[in-house]
């Protein structure tokens, strides 16, 4: 009996825990989707509608415009003016998209692949003391709000205010320290004698690291990849600080449906969310596997 | 013929972490040398430098003739086995022999058919498609073998490859690898901790100790006739009896004294230096019988080895001392014997643990 109890406590401890923190997160996703699909009358009613009855696409189709012309999503660019107040129905959601896409992958593409060869020198040849580590560290732990500021005089005077390349730099740099202690960790999982036993087979430095350490830190490198992808497409603070005219990222952009001249236009800011939230997702169902070996950190195994 | 040569070689890690300390060795062509020595005395060092993954603090390494210090290992003709044998966890068992042919530029037929000849030199041609991770442990150990010997390098180095098998799997991966020394007949540079798979693997056991080597000579001449008190201790199994006490010379005639016990030497030992000094016999050279013998005293333990039998007995200090005879022979714990010991067996070291040889005056350095 007592065996018993022992054997199945510890799964139904895990089973609760893990069912409660899956509902405590997996609820703002439901009613963010909930949401995106209600007509207008059910955004804000008590008691909440949870699952619309009338559902319908009418917030995708004004925040998400397919036809860009002759329609009345089109609203002429006001390059600068009235941004704030900018009407609900404008085009923006897809430069938007355009501008995040750009901006989170190339930022993320860079800060990954510089990152991993620091790292890489860091874990083989030390050419970062552990000092220089925690400082790189350091760097992120300063809350971004404190660096906006000077920050916004410096890109004036470089001409880097509102630009994609603005943001794509300020982006790798907050997220190499990321990037460099992530892939450390998994490159300090690959064996020495791994390179060495390559190296004295005859491959060069560039083969050995191509064929024996990428493939074994590529999941790594890959989780590392989704995890700053992640924070970046999602940043708000310096995106709308540094840049909010021409380069308006999607987290900018959704903030623009509140406390507009419309009101709280929940359902279209919904739709965005949902549109925001949704490649994400895909990407992740995409490389699961990755993902799981790559944050179990397991992968040399042997 | 001489086919690597080191020259005053040592190596300091960091600011005074002396792992290796003046160290002058050559490899003789074809041979099976050992590397042997307690943990930490410097033998993966050693055959690190040799590799080529560590730099010589200072000295020289000279491979064919060839001074090497500055080429890359790669570039050194040698095959290395690790001992975590570091197989390549993604690529298949056939991948990873193949690799260094592929990356020697080997065209891909004749690269086939040297994997094929490889993996059949350590029978694991039916392992071939598999990922290293379903390998067993002795199977890898093939693997990371046939790895090896497919770029048929002049020398193979191979640092403690066995030590994570258990003792049957040891034994005949032992006899696997001085299989393929004899049909090779390449050089082997072995290292171990354990004096067993030197004795029988070795032409050549170079024994180190503290990043100095101690003694260098055939399994025979280290167990016969070794150096000093820690070779004499480090080799047999079970080791060399060694009693400390004192050695005085009394009209011309040297005796040795410890508690319990004391030892007429023969007149070869009477120029020996009166004072400390350690008396040493192997198990199997003590002999025992009801009365006499030059120690009496009560058998602790009696451990038949089916073939010769183990007798303990206390001696008041750390180790007991130990005797083998023949047989099963019915000895009980308890028994109280004699034990005596052909005094042409004696061994007597000095009180610096050098070996102290008959006919000398002590300090005996090794005559070459
Ligand atoms: N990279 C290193 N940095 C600092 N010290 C080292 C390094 N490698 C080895 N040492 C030190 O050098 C000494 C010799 O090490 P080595 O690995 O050669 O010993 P070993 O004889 O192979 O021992 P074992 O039987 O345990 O493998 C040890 O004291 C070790 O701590
Ligand atoms: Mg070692």
């Amino acid at each position: 009996m007592k065996r018993f109890v022992k054997k199945w406590r510890y799964p139904l401890f895990r089973t609760l825990m893990l069912t409660a923190w899956a509902l405590l997160a997996g609820f703002p996703i439901f009613w963010i989707t909930s949401t995106s699909f209600k007509p207008d009358n059910e955004w804000h009613k008590w008691p909440p509608v949870y699952v619309s009855k009338n559902a319908t696409l009418d917030n995708y189709r004004m925040v998400w415009p397919i036809h860009q012309t002759g329609s009345i999503f089109v609203t002429p660019d006001q390059k600068g003016h009235g941004v704030a107040h900018e009407s609900v129905t404008a085009n923006k959601p897809w430069h938007a998209l355009k501008n995040s896409l750009l901006i989170a992958l190339s930022s993320t593409a860079i800060a990954v692949a510089f990152g991993t060869l620091l790292a890489y020198g860091v874990s083989r040849y030390r050419i970062l003391s552990d000092t220089r580590m925690f400082q790189l560290l350091v760097l992120r732990m300063i809350p971004p709000i404190v660096v906006a500021a000077p920050l916004t005089l410096y890109y004036s005077v470089l001409q880097l205010m509102d630009t994609a390349s603005g943001l794509i730099v300020v982006y790798f740099i907050t997220s190499l320290p990321y990037a460099v202690w992530m892939t450390k960790s998994f490159i300090d999982e690959v064996p020495r004698e791994m390179e060495q036993a390559a190296e004295i087979l005859g491959a060069s430095r560039w083969q050995t690291i191509w064929e024996i350490i990428f493939p074994l830190i590529r999941s790594g490198v890959v989780a590392t990849f989704l995890f700053i992808l992640i924070l970046t497409w999602s940043e708000y603070l310096l995106s709308f600080i540094l840049s909010k005219v021409d380069v308006v990222t999607l987290p900018v952009q959704l903030s623009k449906y509140e406390g507009s001249t419309e009101g709280r236009v929940y359902g279209h800011q919904a739709a965005l969310a949902v549109g925001i939230t949704f490649p994400l997702i895909i990407i992740g169902i995409f490389i699961r596997k990755h993902l799981v070996r790559g944050f179990t950190f397991g992968m040399v195994k042997r | 013929m001489t086919l690597i040569e080191m020259k005053g070689l040592r190596k300091v890690f960091g600011r005074n972490i002396e792992a290796v300390k003046n160290l002058d060795l050559s490899v003789e062509e074809g041979e099976f040398l050992v590397l042997v020595g307690p943990s930490g005395c410097g033998k993966t060092t050693t055959l690190r430098m040799i590799a080529g993954f560590e730099e010589p603090t200072a000295g020289e390494i000279y491979i064919q003739g060839r001074l090497v210090n500055d080429i890359e290992p790669g570039q050194r003709n040698l095959g290395m086995v690790f001992q975590n044998l570091a197989l390549f966890p993604h690529k298949t068992v056939a991948e990873n022999i193949e690799f260094g042919p592929r990356m020697k530029k080997v065209d891909p037929e004749t690269r086939l058919r040297r994997v094929r000849e490889a993996a059949e030199m350590v029978k694991i041609t039916h392992l071939l498609d598999k990922l290293p991770g379903q390998c067993s442990g002795g199977e890898a150990q093939r693997v990371a073998l046939a790895r090896t010997l497919v770029t048929d390098p002049s020398v193979f180095l191979l640092d403690e490859p066995l030590s994570s098998l258990d003792a049957k799997l040891r034994r005949e991966m032992r006899a696997e690898i001085d299989r393929l020394h004899q049909r090779l007949g390449k050089t082997f540079v072995f290292v171990t901790h354990d004096q067993e798979e030197a004795m029988t693997l070795a032409d050549r056991i170079v024994v180190m100790r503290d990043g100095v080597i101690e003694q260098v000579g055939s399994p025979l001449e280290i167990y016969g006739d070794p150096v000093s008190h820690f070779v004499a201790d480090f080799f047999g199994s079970p080791s060399m009896n060694l009693i400390p006490g004192t050695l005085s010379q009394e009209s011309g005639k040297a005796r040795f004294r410890a508690p319990g016990l004391t030892v007429e030497l023969p007149p070869s030992f009477s120029q020996a230096p009166a004072g400390e000094a350690t008396l040493g016999f192997r198990p199997e050279h003590l002999a025992v019988s009801q009365n006499g013998g030059i120690f009496r005293g009560e058998v602790r333990l009696v451990e038949p080895l089916g073939k010769d039998t183990l007798l303990y007995f206390d001696r008041g200090g750390e180790r007991p001392l130990i005797a083998v005879v023949e047989g099963t022979r019915t000895f009980r714990e308890g028994d109280t014997l004699g034990v005596s010991v052909n005094p042409d067996l004696l061994y007597l070291f000095g009180g610096d643990g050098k070996r102290i040889r008959r006919g000398s005056k002590g300090t005996g350095i090794r005559p070459a």
